[in-house]
């Protein structure tokens, strides 16, 4: 599964997080590992499961369950880690992602990312790029530099915020597509 | 050609840090002709480089600022202040000059024009030699300097007028004044034939004189001088060395002693005293000229110049060497394979010693800094009209070059608010009863895994209640909040405050103690301040003494390893778990010392363990010890810092990961953070 870049192409990974469908542009993505045994760091923030050991560096790896405002879960054989490449502050710094499961490598052109409604002043839209519908299902394409980026503490409650928002747009979206 | 080029602006830039350096000693100690040659070394140098790649004008003007030096080792010109002076301006302008596009500046014209007339007129009266003694050596053939004392001779002179000398016209004074003219003379005046007041005849001369002449010139030349007093006298004249020593304390001191004790010297025990202190000189010059030798061996041998790309691959490839030899020692420990230990133990001892002189490639001394230190701080007591020493201790303390670099811009600052605001005027020192040059110390010192930096001054000190006041009044703190002196003493750390009532020049630009400590932390230092009003301000930096591999200690709690950095740690104890709960407020008694602890099981939110025996680590935590409990003590480790990366950055009371020889992460504790955090939460 090494390399999954391509030339700035629509190529999306898709990772679900309980029922919901994300996705990041697959050129944010360097690895996707199995779930491994991960060195707890004591006294850090819940969402931050801890490091490992990858090719000689140390990797911090983020549940992104957690981070993202749900709740957590065990881990099953389709637990993955998904090794991202993030922009913080202009430097490139790797952090792994612990998701559900890991769906596939899809293309979403880019007239097919719907931008987000406007539903209110609640919603954090730098962390989301938009959304796409494809098999009448909706996939919210994060954007990955922003998400796992930002300051750990209030992007926690800023992305539990942002999650559920995500959900209820989700909803509230679906049945009005579907007419 | 360009590579070239660059090459020789950062050997000249070196060459010229050097001169510098020399210069500032030199002015300490203007005798000194081995700073004196130094000078000219580096001049000639710097000359020779500039012609060969075509930097013309450095050429003109160093050879005319040779001249002044060439002079100086000659001895034709003595080194004055003038002349240090204008060589530390000339040294200013050379490194303006290494940057060719300055020379469209007028502004600069004007200086570099300045500089070079001012040159031309110190090296050009001395042309003509300054009269001392004739023989000198012609500047063009630069021979070893010190040719002349060599051929020094040191004479043993009695003279004893006869008490008619006066009647015709002789004044013996006269004779010792001319004898004065022909070298350096000691001369010790008798007065015991001195009759008591009433039976003094004025006309009549009492005195006699024994003189310690030593002088280039011979025995008839000292005849000479007394000449016309031959037959009013009884003259004695004797060499009594072949060097001069009368610069030999110990020969002087032993003189004096004579003539206290036995009022008379005498040629017998003058010649006796000579002979050894002769042989004392020559031995002390004999070793001045092997010390020289070995000096410039030394230098020979210790500059080369490897590019720092090429430092840090080696130091990543080390890296990896001691995290590859973890995973064959672990390989060795599970494998029983015949003969297969006694060569891990020795590729474990090799990669130790490389892992060492590999760090210590890249710890260079902090003397490196204190060259400039000792000008900023001499510039700025002459513009600041305070007299001010500045005394440098421990300068060969070494710490990792990133740590230097970044350490230069916040020491300056310090230095730059010593002077400014802590030195006081020189009256106001005066009236505190404090020496009117004020002192600034600079001290630097190993400290377990720490190097500590401490700027001190023995100037205003700091008032603690100005400060509380300024700090309410900015709104920094509530009034009714009550702070420790210490407490009070950390808010100048704090953004926007700065104590200066005024804004100068130097201080005070907007830039504060904030961006000190800031820039401090960002090399994983720390700073502190203590401050006695009237007293002085203490300024201490603790930083870390390398960046990437530490001794460790491994250790396991809840079945998961962390490194404890060996530094850290005093003793190991290990005691049964129901006897240590028992224990009061956390304390316990081990080797007679009450010993505070901490269960690490227990701070990191674990399940307390089932097991029988636990060990306390012992650590030093600011001068106090404290015991840190774990599961189990695994072993030594050398540990290959890694970085917890940026999601970590926060989190500090881990200073980075290391990678265990069966490849899972095992966390490096800071112990000093650890500690303080606990000790928060309890309080």
């Amino acid at each position: 599964m090494e390399p999954l870049t391509s030339n700035k192409s629509n190529s999306y990974l898709t990772f679900k997080l309980g029922e919901e469908q994300y996705a990041a542009h697959v050129d944010k993505v360097l690895n996707i590992l199995e779930m491994s045994p991960l060195t707890h760091v004591p006294k850090a923030p819940e969402y931050m499961k801890g490091v490992m050991n990858l090719r000689g560096a140390v990797l911090p790896v983020i549940d992104a369950r957690i981070k993202f405002g749900m709740e957590a879960t065990e881990y099953t054989s389709n637990t993955c880690i998904v090794v991202l490449d993030v922009d913080m502050d202009g430097d490139s710094v790797h952090v792994g992602a612990i998701v559900d499961s890991v769906q596939a490598v899809i293309e979403i052109k880019t007239e097919q990312i719907l931008p987000l409604p406007t539903l209110g002043s609640r919603y954090k839209a730098e962390y989301i790029i938009g959304m796409a519908k494809l098999d009448n299902k909706f996939i919210i394409i994060l954007n990955m530099d922003a998400v796992f980026s930002a300051d750990e503490i209030t992007t926690l409650k800023i992305e539990a915020e942002t999650t559920a928002m995500a959900e209820e747009t989700a909803e509230a979206e679906a049945p009005t597509e579907a007419n | 050609m360009d590579d070239f080029r660059t090459k020789f602006i950062e050997e000249a830039s070196e060459l010229i840090e050097k001169m510098e350096d020399a210069l500032l000693d030199l002015e300490k100690s203007p005798d000194d002709e081995n700073l004196i040659q130094l000078v000219f070394r580096v001049m000639h140098t710097l000359k020779g480089n500039s012609s060969m790649f075509g930097f013309e004008q450095i050429e003109k003007f160093t050879h005319n600022l040779e001249t002044i030096y060439d002079l100086v080792r000659n001895q034709q010109l003595a080194l004055s202040e003038e002349i240090i002076n204008t060589t530390l301006a000339c040294v200013d302008h050379l490194k303006n000059m290494l940057d060719e596009s300055n020379y469209e500046d007028s502004d600069f014209m004007t200086t570099h024009n300045g500089l070079m007339a001012k040159i031309l007129y110190i090296a050009n009266p001395s042309e003509h030699p300054m009269g001392t003694d004739g023989a000198s050596p012609s500047p063009t053939a630069p021979q070893s300097t010190p040719a002349q004392p060599e051929e020094l001779a040191t004479y043993y002179i009695l003279f004893e007028p006869h008490e008619t000398i006066f009647n015709n016209g002789t004044n013996p004074l006269y004779l010792l004044d001319e004898l004065s003219e022909l070298g350096q003379i000691k001369a010790f005046a008798h007065l015991n034939r001195m009759p008591a007041f009433e039976q003094l005849d004025t006309d009549l001369c009492y005195t006699y004189w024994e003189i310690f002449l030593s002088t280039d010139k011979d025995l008839d030349a000292i005849n000479e001088v007394f000449i016309f007093v031959e037959s009013d006298c009884k003259l004695d004249i004797q060499k009594i060395s072949d060097v001069n020593i009368l610069n030999n304390n110990k020969f002087i001191g032993e003189l004096e002693e004579l003539v206290r004790t036995k009022s008379d010297i005498g040629l017998a025990s003058a010649q006796q005293l000579a002979m050894r202190s002769t042989s004392q000189v020559k031995h002390a010059k004999a070793e001045v000229v092997k010390k020289e030798r070995i000096n410039t061996r030394e230098k020979n041998v210790s500059s080369i110049r490897v590019s720092s790309e090429k430092l840090d691959s080696l130091m990543n490839l080390v890296s990896e060497l001691v995290i590859t030899q973890a995973r064959l020692s672990l390989f060795d420990n599970q494998h029983d394979v015949h003969g297969l230990t006694p060569i891990v133990e020795s590729v474990q001892k090799l990669s130790r010693q490389l892992r060492d002189l590999a760090f210590g490639i890249v710890l260079i001394p902090i003397e490196n800094l204190i060259t400039r230190f000792q000008r900023l701080v001499r510039d700025l007591s002459v513009e600041l009209k305070k007299e001010v020493d500045f005394i440098a201790d421990g300068t060969d303390t070494e710490l990792d070059k990133t740590i230097i670099d970044n350490l230069a811009d916040p020491l300056m600052h310090i230095l730059r608010n010593s002077l400014d605001h802590g030195i006081e005027e020189a009256e106001v020192r005066i009236a505190h009863g404090k020496p009117v040059k004020g002192t600034i110390k600079f001290k630097a010192y190993y400290s377990g895994a720490s190097v500590i930096i401490q700027i001190s001054d023995d100037g205003a000190g700091m008032n603690p209640e100005a400060i509380r006041e300024k700090a309410i009044q900015k709104g920094i703190i509530a009034p009714e909040r009550k702070l420790s002196k210490k407490e009070i003493l950390d808010l100048i750390f704090l953004p926007g405050f700065s104590t200066a009532s005024k804004v100068t020049d130097i201080s005070g630009r907007g830039v504060g103690m904030d961006v000190v400590r800031k820039k401090i932390a960002a090399i994983r230092g720390e700073v502190d301040v203590d401050s006695e009003l009237g007293r002085g301000t203490t300024i201490t930096i603790k930083l870390p003494l390398t960046l990437s591999i530490i001794d460790g200690l491994l250790v396991s709690i809840n079945k998961t390893s962390y490194v404890i950095p060996l530094a850290a740690i005093k003793k190991i104890y290990a005691v049964d778990k129901k006897l240590k709960y028992g224990s009061f407020n956390n304390l316990k008694t081990l080797d007679d010392e009450q010993i505070p602890f901490f269960s690490l099981r227990k701070e990191f939110n674990l399940t307390p363990s089932d097991e029988q025996m636990e060990q306390i680590v012992v650590v030093n935590f600011e001068d106090s010890n404290v015991g840190l409990v774990v599961d189990h003590v695994e072993g030594e480790y050398q540990a290959v810092l890694k970085p917890l990366g940026r999601h970590y950055k926060s989190h500090d009371i881990f200073s980075g990961a290391t990678i265990l020889g069966n490849g899972t992460v095992a966390l490096v504790m800071d112990t000093n953070k650890i500690i303080k955090m606990f000790a928060h939460l309890t309080h």
